[in-house]
């Protein structure tokens, strides 16, 4: 599983991390959370909302670790892009 | 070669029913509908019951189709071995596997499209009710997979169905099957229970719960099969079942997490700390159980969990090896990083050490790494990288040079060598080389134990590089430090040692090929192919064999002949009669074939010859098929098309940075050619532009000789080939005598001197005999010569008809028109038969090397006899040959 992902860091993308945020199925606890360290978790609802800066690969590292523990992916958002927030109504698309 | 156990990659074969799940009729039935289908995929996520719906799909009562079960490995990088493991399965299923037809060997560097026709080719062999089942088929993660999986399943064979499960939709391009109406999906929410099926399970698993508890549990997993497995598994004799339901469904917690943690809380401490302790693994034993937990018994906790539908899986009939379900491996793992981080590392390292101990170099390095032991990681993958990449596992050791951190200056571990033959692998030398400049570096302070093996390594990779660049005059010193035995080598150590050794010898054999030094090519091919021989490395054994054809040439052709056809029958024996590796030899047979006159037999060989090099291949093997091609076509009075092969053998020249051995030949042919075409002038001008070491070979003094006959200035040519038959000026073999000998006949006749003329083409004839060359009449002309000789004035009066048959065409009769004649074609089992009949094989072996039954190898030959009007073994064959039925490929 995880060691088979290539390291994070080594992976040289064009784009600097932007801020995401990812709405899943369900509170996670304790144990599900502790996959994403990188991220902060929001109760919202009966939904959990996961917040933090990733890079293009660290989002696919994200979106297949929430793949293998069997999460329900209801939303994927970019919030802010370095350095300037996102308007709202831009329409920039994840 | 790794000795991976039974559980490499295939699933558990199907046969043993998992306790405790219910039969999901309506499921079954929708899937049993489906897989009247050609292609069924079942694309759902994690947890959602594909594969016990596989399982329980393949043990039903009634199914009477033969079975191929296999199931991806986590993280498969390399598809050649993907497909060996698919072979393996058809294999087994098809009852074929036994007594006999070991799998082939894997084929380092090859494109493996190869390896789908072989697939393909067993299928249809296989029987008409066959069903091939691949589960997890997500995790295959290589460039190559989704066009060689389409191609899989877009041409299977009539009778063989495929089921695919998948965790996610895969670029498959499918679209033609789906628009016929032949393929199938089924997706998550037919996998999703009923209220009526979650009942029977909790029933199954001996819980009672009422009716009302039973459906709120139902909604609250959502019919998801993961939960309510665990949910039954937390349930089994719970104290208070309904206080259970309750808590779960007030719970927003995710439904996998919660049950999971109330499963595992269930679990005595000896099982939980088993589970807990060895998610790290991918698969597990009781051994490897034993050492990771520190207690015994291990084996028989993981039997007792599989009994118990723990989502515990074994890989083997034997039941000794197990995997977790994928999801609750990964769940278990997360609670062991909550829980027990400061373990993690140490769990981690005594793996890497059971495993590497146990010749699993792969798995362990992947946890050495994950242990954060990059020191020894990189060393393990340094002394590992060459063999790996020779099992097929370079796009494993890719993966696994890719996991290592960013680089970050000295104190970081050195992977120069791992990069230096990685980048050698993907053919990109300037890389290699700058690696390898870092790697000779740090021989200084290479502990003395290892020193040896880095610097044989060094030189493996070298001249690998300079035969890839056709550099061949830097290497031969290299030679002599290879081949000193290591002392003090432990048994691992001289195993690695033996495969760098091993390609270092065919390295520089074939180098020293391409250079004609043809003594020491031979000698260090041999002992090569007989070092490979001795380590099972196969394919580096028929590497070495290849070139041993073209290396004997100097002893004799019929020699060159038969070491080159030893070569393509070792190398049909694996599966490569088509693969580069056994190009040199195609290639070399052709070309002894066209000095000895076969021009058909030849062509045969030459077409497959360039089938199997590649279009980016070695230089040097590419410039004599180029030379082979142009001296048909020249033997043939083809020459303008010889010109334009001469022209493209001296391209592959420049593509070199040293000197091929065949490159005189292809300049004085050239310049040859020229002249005899009328183009004088042109001749001239190439022969003005070789410097005066080129120009003095005397190769380059017989094609001056002919410019003078054509410009019928013979006296001239007699005096440039007179320093040729005194032995005056270097020439690469006594076949440019034969040569001088003919145009001094050629020269004699156009003086006028008959006699002299006749003396000269006997001179010919009697270096020509023990060879039986026929070549050089056939590109000089000078066979005219023989025409008038009266048989009585030759002691080589047979050899004299066989060049004039050769040249001539044979007598007159009928072996032209029946070729063209319509024959009822061939199936492709029947040509993977007839292929075989030029071999000196029996029926018998024939059913051995093809893997079927001696019965199906007769009805075959009945068939082909039947179709080709043949009476005969020989005449099949002959007939074969004319219709151009024997080359591979046109199927």
């Amino acid at each position: 599983m995880w060691f088979h992902l290539p390291a994070r860091d080594h992976v040289v993308m064009d784009w600097a991390p932007a801020l995401y945020m990812i709405r899943v199925d369900g509170h996670l606890g304790a144990m599900a959370l502790s996959a994403f360290p990188g991220m902060t978790p929001q109760q919202k609802g009966t939904h959990t909302v996961l917040t933090g800066w990733l890079d293009q690969s660290a989002l696919y590292g994200v979106l297949a670790e929430m793949e293998a523990l069997g999460l329900g992916l209801l939303e994927v958002r970019q919030l802010e892009l370095p350095g300037k927030s996102l308007k709202s109504g831009d329409t920039r698309s994840p | 070669m790794t000795d991976t156990p039974a559980a490499a990659g295939s699933g558990r074969a199907p046969g043993r029913a998992e306790p405790g799940l219910i039969h999901r009729n309506d499921l079954m039935a929708t899937l049993n509908r489906a897989a009247q289908k050609p292609v069924t995929i079942i694309s759902a996520p994690a947890g959602t019951g594909k594969t016990s719906l596989l399982r329980a799909w393949a043990d039903q009562p009634g199914q009477d189709c033969l079975i191929a079960f296999m199931t991806v490995r986590p993280g498969q990088h390399d598809m050649q071995l993907f497909w060996l493991t698919m072979l393996g399965a058809v294999r087994a299923a098809a009852g074929t596997g036994e007594g006999g037809a070991e799998l082939p060997p894997v084929t380092p560097g090859s494109s493996n499209s190869a390896m789908v026709e072989k697939v393909l080719s067993e299928l249809e062999e296989s029987c008409d009710r066959l069903v091939l089942v691949i589960d997890d088929l997500h995790e295959l993660s290589s460039p190559e997979a989704a066009g060689q999986l389409t191609a899989l399943l877009t041409r299977l064979p009539p009778g063989v169905r495929a089921i695919v499960a998948t965790r996610r939709d895969l670029p498959l391009r499918l679209h033609k099957l789906r628009l016929a109406g032949d393929l199938a999906e089924i997706r998550a929410a037919q996998l999703r229970f009923t209220e009526q099926e979650a009942r029977q399970l909790l029933a199954a698993a001996g819980i009672a719960l009422p009716e009302h508890m039973a459906s709120m549990l139902h909604q609250r997993t959502e019919g998801w099969a993961a939960g309510l497995r665990l949910a039954a598994l937390s349930l089994a004799g719970h104290p208070d079942p309904e206080r259970f339901v309750a808590e779960f469904s007030g719970s927003d917690r995710t439904v996998a997490e919660y049950l999971m943690a109330e499963m595992l809380e269930r679990q005595p401490p000896e099982v939980q700390r088993l589970l807990l302790r060895t998610s790290v693994l991918d698969r597990v034993n009781g051994e490897l159980a034993d050492l990771l937990t520190g207690a015994t018994g291990s084996e028989r906790i993981l039997l007792d969990l599989e009994d118990a539908n723990a989502f515990v899986v074994s890989l083997d009939p034997g039941r000794t090896w197990f995997r977790y379900h994928r999801m609750f491996g990964g769940l278990l793992r997360l609670e062991l990083r909550r829980t027990m981080p400061a373990d993690i590392a140490r769990l981690h390292q005594l793996a890497a050490r059971w495993l590497a101990e146990h010749g699993q170099a792969a798995d362990a390095i992947g946890h050495l790494q994950a242990a954060g032991n990059w020191d020894e990681a990189a060393r393990m993958l340094t002394d590992h990288s060459l063999s790996l990449t020779l099992d097929g596992q370079a796009g494993t050791v890719a993966a696994l040079l890719r996991s290592f951190p960013a680089r970050t200056g000295e104190d970081s571990p050195d992977l120069s060598l791992v990069r230096a033959i990685a980048d050698q692998y993907q053919l990109r030398l300037d890389q290699t080389d700058a690696h390898l400049r870092e790697v000779r570096v740090s021989v200084a302070t290479t502990p003395p134990a290892r020193r040896h093996r880095l610097q044989m390594a060094i030189a493996s990779v070298d001249l690998l590089s300079a035969r890839l660049r056709g550099h061949f005059d830097s290497i031969f010193e290299q030679a002599g430090a290879l081949l000193c035995p290591g002392d003090g080598q432990t048994n691992a150590d001289a195993v690695l040692s033996s495969d760098l050794k091993a390609v270092a010898l065919l390295n520089l054999g074939v180098t020293e090929a391409w250079s004609l030094r043809l003594a020491d090519s031979e000698r260090h091919l041999l002992e090569g192919a007989a070092l490979a021989c001795r380590i099972g490395r196969p394919y580096l054994e028929v590497a070495c064999l290849a070139h041993l054809g073209f290396a004997s040439t100097s002893r004799s052709f019929a020699m060159a002949r038969q070491r080159c056809e030893e070569a393509i029958m070792v190398a049909a024996r694996y599966g490569w009669d088509a693969e580069a590796v056994i190009a040199p030899a195609l290639a070399a047979l052709a070309n002894a074939l066209i000095w000895t006159g076969q021009f058909d037999l030849a062509e045969h060989w030459l077409d497959r010859a360039r089938r199997a090099t590649q279009a980016d291949g070695e230089p040097g093997i590419r410039l004599l098929v180029c030379l082979t091609s142009a001296i048909l076509q020249a033997a043939r009075g083809h020459g303008h098309r010889a010109l334009e092969e001469f022209a493209a053998a001296r391209h592959m020249q420049a593509l070199m940075v040293g000197e091929h051995g065949l490159t005189t030949r292809v300049n004085a042919w050239t310049i040859a050619t020229q002249a005899r075409l009328g183009m004088a002038r042109q001749a001239r001008a190439a022969l003005a532009a070789l410097d005066g070491r080129q120009a003095s070979a005397g190769e380059i003094r017989n094609a001056a000789a002919v410019i003078l006959l054509a410009e019928q200035n013979p006296a001239a040519a007699r005096r440039e080939l007179r320093v040729v038959l005194d032995g005056d000026v270097p020439v690469l073999s006594y076949l440019t005598q034969v040569e001088a000998h003919l145009l001094d006949a050629l020269a004699c006749r156009d003086l006028g001197d008959e006699r002299a003329s006749q003396e000269a083409a006997e001179q010919a004839l009697n270096l020509a005999e023990p060879d039986r060359l026929i070549l050089p009449f056939a590109m000089t002309g000078a066979w005219q010569l023989l025409e008038t000789v009266p048989r009585h004035g030759t002691s080589h009066a047979a050899l004299v008809t066989d060049i004039l048959d050769a040249i001539r065409g044979p007598r007159r009769g009928g072996l032209n028109q029946p070729a063209m004649m319509p024959v009822e074609e061939l199936s492709r089992s029947e040509l993977r038969v007839l292929r075989y009949l030029p071999t000196n094989l029996t029926r018998r072996e024939i059913a051995g090397e093809l893997s079927v039954s001696p019965h199906t190898v007769d009805s075959h030959i009945r068939r082909i006899y039947a179709k080709l009007g043949a009476a005969d073994r020989a005449s099949a064959v002959q007939r074969g040959r004319e219709l151009r039925l024997l080359s591979v490929g046109r199927t």
